[in-house]
């Protein structure tokens, strides 16, 4: 197909704005996808991302549209949806001429709708505004085409105002596509370069990448090359997605494909590495490579130790589809055996959590999240961590920096207040204030990373009753006075508990933490201390009563099957508890070093 | 009578290799000793039902009285059949308020009973009772028909107690059905009541207990208060009506009772029941003469029968309709069917209402035996009595769990004999889950 023919497109929009919708009405009238195959948001394959209503990895499709009597072949790049992902969005989008932007006829422009909306101004696209959801009695389509026109300068009254969910005005959003995105550009004749913009592992054919051509062709399945890592492969078959993989043997300058690599896993192909011909390599790979970074990390131990296999074999097989995650042993005293995990963000540990248990069935533990801080030893060198207990002794530390980042809040002006109380105390800067219009603003903040982990997120959303919309992206390390705040159980330090903390927050944490672990760790036979502690000194303390009394006031004939499951059941609990020297602490003391909120 | 006209088609009986007598094991020792059973009569029936109870039991039947009373004659009759007319040493009525019913109905169900059993001499026959519901000559009539032990559930002396627990009797009431069953000839009466009430005052609870002790009965049943789901109590809880029972005070109040009545000549044996002995008060080796012996046979891990809606039943035999498998070689437990109107249903169409069957493997029988046998707190489990029943040694197969339990203070050994200690009283869950399988 040559390349006058050819539109390279994605859709970018704040979550449940419709982007799904959009992409599933889409192919329907192209008849890529017929009324009897289409599934709700086709796109969206995995079941978690269906339930979570947004979209974790990017997929491809190719569709044809006949339009003055000429065939184009349009190919729909769907984007991630989620904060942790900018990156893949911004290889996504890389792939692209042109980006439809959906925004909601009832909420206007969202945080993420913006984040999305520079990184695709970045790359260049023509975008394409939408406004959707238009058969809603809430739609407020004038003030929102007014609100893009003042952000993009496109005139209000042209913007299509559309609802993806009964296909209104959808085949317009095709013909402004064909008129207004230019054709991919590239030379068919210069050597192999093609953008990997993401991959997945597939049980028959190994990793599958998912190229946009740049220049040159491909032909047949001569070796290839990933530019970046300098891996060579074999390749098994090129093709087309429709969205099934279609073998075609060829894949042309502009086009949109995949490529069976013959690669094992998705750890041998970074997502933005450039593929090239082995024998007839390009120059330079395309712009924009970097390996991938996971900013936040956590222990992970099963809650029944002999499920250690079990846990690694699942970890291994996550792995296959998600290039993101990162693993290495881990021991710890008071869980024994099990994995540091490092993730994109807080979103992507929360999906993997969900899909261990999920797709796994594995009971796990997850110790709080940390960031990677950089310490500066006093001779001088450096040690990032990424756990609390490979902090090293106070003597050796000079300082430890802390990564922050750049935080984009868009909230009605109401709201104002209590977010700023929020951010403030979670360590924030403000560094702007941009008006959208008469009602709407744009915070900037800069914060701590390690502030946002921790269920900052859900408080802005309670603050704001769900209207505030938010972005980050990493600001880079700054020194800070951080320090370790352990937590003793009879005296012992349970490192799964330890947390670094911000010297003046420690105190606060430290009571809260002691008083949170006095509430679940059930009675015991004997009275249990809780400490919490920098270094020796101790700035927090409760105790565990001992327990009294736990027994059946009745067994009689009658009870004796159901009295007998009744202690069965309370056995399998405290069999699930994790002993701590002779104290029994229940799973969830782990995970609660995550809810330490604001208030109270 | 045919016995098939009662138990039409019993389910196909699966037996591996059955032993001759499947009351004894492969080498010909009895398994269970071959003594007098236990038999339990369920009678649903109350007249309200108190917002704590979550047993089976309804108010407002009345209707059903008449066809139950003939459906349990033949539940009756046909465990007779079945088990060829079986030795019975203790008979319960229980419930519900088995009291509600008209005596001619409960003549026919002992009357019945003396037929189709053999009654040991001496045999106990105990009625559970409400205090607010029995005057002389009603109680008089209970004892004509050969009940020779009262239960009463008097729960308080309190009258904001009672009325907390929905009880429709005042204390006075208590007082008067008492004597009332006194002068009627009883001379075996229990009184159950109820401590660890939200909030309840340690004055209110010794006041009840001074009172209790005043009338002198042979036997006393203490129970906390437990919060049962399904219960109007739960959600009372659950929606914050009502606070939760607090642990610490119940303990308190469980202690200040071990210590009155044992002053009062008491004897606990059992970690909720205490009883009067006929021996000199202090003597040591005295023994609670007027223990309940049907509850005796519950905590010896023994046979019993249990007939009725929703009545339990525990066998180390066979015996329709009953399927006896392999895996079942050391007992069944079993539930019948507990709504009244099906509990007849089944009776009437095929002579049974068996719901559950839950085959008692030989690990869940030990098990069994040392959660039940520890509650009775005097005799605890005896080395000689677990070897009689399980052919094998209690050190071999609970050595490492009893070790750790003595170590944490929770049972001691006295002679022959593991038992709690004074702390394991109000810790029996945790003695109880050590000897549970994994």
């Amino acid at each position: 197909m040559d390349l006058n023919h050819i539109r390279n497109i994605c859709i970018i929009a704040h979550i449940d704005h419709g982007k799904s919708t959009l992409a599933d009405r889409l192919l329907q009238i192209t008849g890529t996808v017929t009324e009897r195959e289409m599934k709700e948001q086709l796109l969206d394959s995995m079941e978690l991302e269906r339930e979570k209503g947004v979209t974790i990895k990017a997929s491809a499709v190719r569709m044809i549209h006949r339009w003055q009597g000429e065939e184009y072949a349009i190919h729909l790049i769907d984007t991630p949806g989620h904060v942790d992902f900018t990156y893949e969005v911004r290889r996504a989008l890389q792939a692209c001429e042109g980006a439809i932007l959906v925004v909601d006829a009832t909420q206007g422009i969202q945080a993420q709708t913006m984040a999305h909306l520079f990184a695709a101004l970045e790359q260049d696209l023509v975008i394409l505004p939408v406004i959707n959801k238009i058969d809603l009695p809430a739609a407020m389509p004038d003030d929102v085409a007014q609100e893009i026109e003042e952000l993009l300068g496109v005139p209000g009254e042209e913007i299509p105002r559309i609802s993806a969910k009964t296909g209104h005005n959808v085949e317009q959003v095709l013909e402004r596509v064909i008129q207004e995105v230019p054709p991919p550009q590239g030379r068919p004749d210069a050597p192999l370069q093609a953008l990997v913009f993401d991959c997945q592992y597939d049980p028959y054919k190994g990793v599958i990448a998912y190229v946009r051509v740049f220049n040159g062709r491909v032909q047949g399945t001569p070796r290839m090359q990933a530019m970046g890592t300098g891996r060579e492969m074999e390749p098994l078959e090129v093709g087309v997605l429709t969205p099934a993989m279609v073998p075609t043997h060829r894949l042309g300058t502009g086009e949109v494909g995949y490529i069976a690599t013959g690669l094992k896993t998705v750890q041998d192909l970074d997502v933005g590495d450039t593929i090239t011909l082995a024998e007839n390599p390009a120059p330079e790979p395309l712009p924009g490579y970097e390996p991938m970074k996971p900013m936040v990390f956590a222990g992970l131990y099963p809650s029944n130790p002999d499920d250690y296999e079990d846990l690694r074999d699942a970890l291994e097989k996550l792995q296959l589809n998600d290039a993101a995650l990162v693993y290495e042993p881990e021991v710890s005293q008071a869980l024994g055996y099990g994995f540091r995990l490092g993730f994109l963000g807080l979103f992507h540990m929360e999906i993997v959590q969900e899909r261990l248990e999920r797709e796994y069935g594995l009971d796990v533990i997850f110790t709080a999240p940390s960031v990677a801080y950089r310490v500066i030893r006093t001779d001088g060198t450096e040690l990032l961590i990424r756990s609390p207990a490979e902090l090293p002794e106070p003597t050796q530390i000079d300082h430890i920096q802390e990564p922050w980042c750049r935080v984009h809040i868009f909230t009605p002006a109401e709201y104002i207040g209590p977010i700023m109380d929020l951010v403030t105390k979670r360590r924030g800067e403000v560094k702007n204030q941009n008006w959208l219009d008469s009602k709407r603003v744009e915070l900037v903040y800069e914060m701590p990373l390690a502030e946002i982990l921790v269920d900052f997120y859900n408080e802005l959303k309670a603050r704001t009753r769900g209207y505030a919309s938010m972005d980050y992206e990493l600001s880079g390390y700054r020194p800070s006075d951080l320090v370790k705040l352990d937590i003793l159980v009879n005296g012992q330090p349970v490192d799964a508990l330890s947390v670094i903390v911000h010297r003046q927050d420690a105190y606060r944490k430290g009571q809260k933490l002691v008083s949170r672990m006095k509430e679940i760790i059930p009675r015991q036979l004997f009275e249990v201390p809780i400490q919490a502690a920098i270094g020796n000194k101790v700035i927090s303390r409760a105790n565990v009563k001992a327990l009294r009394k736990d027994v059946l006031a009745k067994c009689y004939g009658g009870d004796v099957t159901r009295k007998r499951k009744l202690l069965e059941r309370q056995k399998a609990g405290k069999k699930r508890m994790k002993m701590v020297g002779s104290v029994e602490i229940p799973q969830e003391a782990f995970m609660s070093v995550l809810r330490l909120g604001d208030e109270d | 009578m045919n016995p098939h006209t009662l138990l039409p088609e019993p389910p196909p009986m699966v037996a591996l290799e059955p032993p001759e007598d499947p009351r004894r094991d492969r080498s010909g020792r009895a398994r269970c000793s071959g003594q007098p059973l236990g038999l339990y009569i369920h009678i649903p029936f109350c007249l309200e039902r108190c917002p704590y109870c979550d047993f089976n039991t309804y108010a407002g039947l009345d209707h059903l009285f008449e066809p139950y009373v003939d459906a349990l004659v033949a539940e009756l009759q046909g465990w007779a059949q079945a088990l060829g007319h079986p030795r019975v040493d203790t008979v319960f009525l229980g419930g519900g308020t088995p009291t509600v019913l008209p005596s001619r109905l409960l003549a026919r169900i002992l009357e019945s009973v003396a037929q189709a059993y053999r009654l040991e001499p001496g045999c106990e026959i105990t009625s559970e009772a409400n205090p607010g519901t029995g005057d002389r000559p009603r109680f008089a009539a209970l004892r004509s028909l050969g009940i020779n032990r009262l239960s009463m559930g008097a729960q308080s002396f309190q009258a904001h107690e009672l009325r907390f627990l929905g009880r429709g009797h005042g204390p006075e009431d208590v007082v008067r059905a008492f004597r009332a069953a006194r002068a009627a000839g009883f001379e075996n009466i229990n009184l159950d009541f109820i401590f660890g009430l939200p909030e309840q005052a340690p004055e209110d609870w010794a006041d009840t207990l001074d009172q209790a002790l005043a009338l002198a009965p042979e036997h006393l049943s203490l129970y906390s208060l437990m919060v049962e789901p399904h219960t109007p109590l739960f959600h009372w809880v659950q929606r914050g009506r009502v606070s939760p029972p607090d642990d610490d005070r119940a303990a308190w109040l469980y202690e200040m009772a071990l210590d009155r009545l044992e002053g009062a000549g008491y004897i606990q044996y059992e970690i909720s029941n205490w009883a009067r002995t006929h021996q000199a008060q202090g003597d040591p080796a005295a023994q609670p003469t007027y223990a309940c012996r049907h509850n005796l046979h519950y905590w010896r891990n023994e046979e019993y029968l249990g007939v009725g809606a929703g009545a339990c039943g525990h066998l180390c035999r066979g015996a329709p309709p009953l399927a006896w498998r392999p895996e079942a070689l050391h007992g069944i437990r079993w539930e019948n069917h507990r709504p009244v109107a099906g509990y007849i249903r089944r009776i009437q169409d095929r002579g049974h209402a068996v719901r559950t069957q839950d085959p008692i493997s030989p690990a869940m029988a030990m098990a069994e035996s040392m959660m039940l046998g520890l509650r009775l707190v005097r005799e605890g489990v005896s080395r000689e009595r677990f070897a009689r029943r399980h052919s094998r040694g209690l050190d071999q197969v609970y050595g490492a769990p009893i070790a750790e339990l003595e170590q944490e203070g929770l049972v001691e050994w006295v002679g022959d004999c593991l038992r709690l200690t004074r702390r394991g009283l109000l810790l029996g869950n945790r003695v109880a889950m050590a000897f549970l399988p994994d």
